[in-house]
């Protein structure tokens, strides 16, 4: 990521942008980028969060190898913008 | 006019450094015509005080550089996060859940089965399993991945520096594994109405997401296309042996391969299999994914391996790139490829906690593995290697093997499971596995043999066959058939009438054409329903005929 995240560049946005597979014309390229500038910038509240103990030492969670029931297909597919022969449905990708 | 002009500078580092001069492959059809302009030349850093030494490279001078990245798929009964089922089902979206959807609020829960697998392979590759191992997310998006990250292992994975011996062509060899790690299968993609590209639009069936992988990523060591495909065939046994791994189930193996032809110069005469880091740096290697087999392994890194030494002798340069191999065409062709590593932004997988099974190792029980037993296969029943390769051929097989070498003669016993059972098994595609509830029904055809009651060819050619293709047990065939061993007598009595009835034969076997006894000893065999001994027959019919 950028050395100096509070101020994001438009390449980067460009290439994250790319990266998502979304198209961004142009202008909102700079709204994009001042507000990624924003998000960024608002992360940096972070630093002041004073140091905590860790949570528990947790390791080795797992669960035995037995099946469990699945969704129905058709509560699977009910959010689905698009559905085919129970199958998701989307535009083309390479 | 392209000229070669390939050049070993050896700098003061003494490290070498390959430099091409050359003007772009114009043949690179399918690839993204804004590269097309740019040519590609790579110079020299300045040579230090004269020390380069200009040489053409001939096709001899080349050594071919392969490393792997092998994706298995463990057979676990679910996936490695949620409780779904791993079958392979006819329906799409049939085995999914909130987890594997990738659904807000999902948390995943680490399969043990999974974990267990990934410490078996740990264990028969020798590998460090570390005290801890954690988790990653690998951030790209494409739809087979529902959660736009895949969880995979980065920087600690569950096994590290082990190594696979292979034979091949007679010459033992140890392959580095350089780490093998967890990760979850993405789902697939049916791109419809055309190819990658100019499909109308795409189906994603999320069944397959989440099924247990392990990536297995060895040193580059492979120096032809016929070394990688007896790793790979190793491999394969090692996992089947290990029972996580079924070869038979679509989609099980798929391989990533990175070639890349470097000058032999670059190798280190005292040792063969070190190759400086530099070396391979300096050559453009390409990265051949959508391999499915050992053999396609071998049939797209040879496609390889002659389309960039073609290039590199006609003076062009290899392109750094991700190629796709296209098994029915036969081809590897140019992908774009839109990520570097930086873009996945792996970054910890909060959901899971670390795992500590490094003592495992010591807990879990892994078989004989068919290298160790080919061996003692050769030591203790005195096989020769072909037949002691195919007897371990699969666990399944050489378990059996020791089931009938127990109870019979080992070369007996090899003769029927190697050469006869496989044979026709071979024969009509079928695996040992769909006819385990058998194998009883073969050892009682091998006793039948070994007790002499009925003839080697029969029980071959007549029960082994029947059993396989009209399921009777060795028993019915025998007796429907008839097929038991003929009595002395009959066969005498056989022998007799035999001689009665051509009595021409008899002529011209006693004035000197000994072939004519074959002619006899058929017609005794046919009296006795095949059931008589060829060389008992021909024995009699000579004593009978001396008198
Ligand atoms: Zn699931």
């Amino acid at each position: 990521m950028s050395e100096s995240p509070e101020t994001a560049d438009p390449e980067e946005v460009r290439h994250v942008a790319q990266l998502a597979r979304v198209g961004l014309a142009d202008d909102e390229v700079d709204q994009f980028t001042r507000q990624f500038a924003d998000i960024l910038e608002y992360f940096e509240t972070l630093d002041e969060v004073p140091e905590v103990d860790r949570e528990a030492d947790l390791a080795n969670v797992m669960r035995p190898d037995v099946e469990r029931d699945s969704l129905e297909s058709e509560e699977a597919l009910r959010n689905a913008a698009d559905t085919e022969d129970g199958y998701f449905k989307g535009p083309n990708v390479s | 006019m392209n000229v070669i002009a390939l050049q070993l500078a050896n700098q003061r580092t003494a490290r070498p450094v390959l430099a091409l001069e050359c003007e772009r492959d114009v043949h690179r059809s399918e690839s993204d015509p804004t590269r097309n302009s740019v040519p590609l030349r790579f110079t020299l850093p300045a040579p230090n005080q004269g020390a380069m030494t200009a040489q053409t490279v001939q096709q001899g001078d080349l050594v071919t550089v392969v490393g792997l990245e092998v994706h298995v798929q463990l057979e676990t009964d679910t996936k490695i996060f949620c409780g779904c089922s791993t079958e392979q089902t006819d329906e799409p979206n049939e085995n999914v859940c909130p987890v594997c959807l990738g659904l807000p609020g999902a948390l995943p829960v680490l399969n043990e089965g999974a974990v267990e697998a990934a410490v078996k392979i740990g264990k028969a590759i020798d590998a460090d399993i570390p005290e801890e191992t954690r988790f990653h997310r690998k951030n790209y998006y494409y739809p087979d991945l529902p959660k736009n990250f895949q969880i995979t292992q980065y920087d600690e994975p569950i096994c590290a520096d082990g190594e696979l011996e292979v034979s091949v062509e007679g010459t033992r060899r140890s392959v580095t594994i350089e780490r093998a790690h967890l990760e979850e299968d993405p789902g697939s993609l049916q791109h419809v109405g055309g190819g990658i590209d100019t499909a109308d639009y795409t189906l994603v069936d999320y069944n397959r997401a989440g099924t247990p992988l392990m990536e297995i990523v060895t040193a580059p060591d492979f120096r032809s296309p016929d070394e990688v495909r007896a790793f790979l065939a190793e491999l394969e046994e090692v996992l089947e042996y290990l029972g996580i791994f079924d070869a038979e189930r679509d989609g099980s193996l798929r391989i990533d391969a990175n070639l890349s032809i470097i000058p032999e110069a670059e190798i280190d005469g005292d040792n063969a299999d070190e190759i400086s880091a530099d070396a391979l740096e300096a050559a453009n290697r390409t990265e051949v994914k959508n391999i499915s087999s050992h053999k396609g392994a071998q049939k797209a890194l040879a496609y390889e391996e002659t389309r960039q030494k073609n290039a590199i002798q006609r003076g062009r340069a290899v392109e750094q790139e991700t190629r796709h191999w296209d098994e029915a065409r036969g081809i590897t062709v140019s992908m774009r490829s839109k990520e570097e590593e930086k873009d996945y932004r792996y970054f910890e997988e909060a959901d899971l906690p670390p795992l500590r099974v490094s003592d495992w190792k010591e807990e879990i029980a892994i078989p004989e593995l068919p290298s160790a037993r080919r061996e003692r296969f050769g030591d203790e029943y005195g096989l020769d290697e072909e037949a002691a390769s195919k007897l371990t051929s699969t666990k399944q097989v050489a378990d059996f093997y020791e089931d009938v070498a127990g109870e019979f003669d080992p070369d007996l016993a090899a003769t029927w499971v190697a050469d006869n059972l496989l044979g026709e098994l071979n024969y009509r595609d079928i695996e040992i596995t769909e006819i385990e509830g058998r194998l009883e029904e073969v050892k009682r055809l091998v006793a039948l043999v070994d007790e002499d009651e009925i003839t080697a060819k029969n029980a071959r050619e007549t029960v082994l066959r029947s059993m396989l293709d009209d399921g009777r047990t060795p028993d019915e065939v025998v007796a429907e058939e008839g097929l038991g061993k003929t009595s002395g007598d009959e066969v005498r009595q056989a022998v007799v009438e035999a001689i009665d009835e051509n009595q021409g034969a008899v002529e011209d076997y006693e004035s000197g054409d000994d072939g004519a006894i074959n002619f006899l000893v058929g017609q005794v065999m046919q009296k006795t329903g095949g059931s008589a001994d060829p060389s008992d027959v021909n024995q009699l019919l000579r004593a009978e005929l001396e008198d």
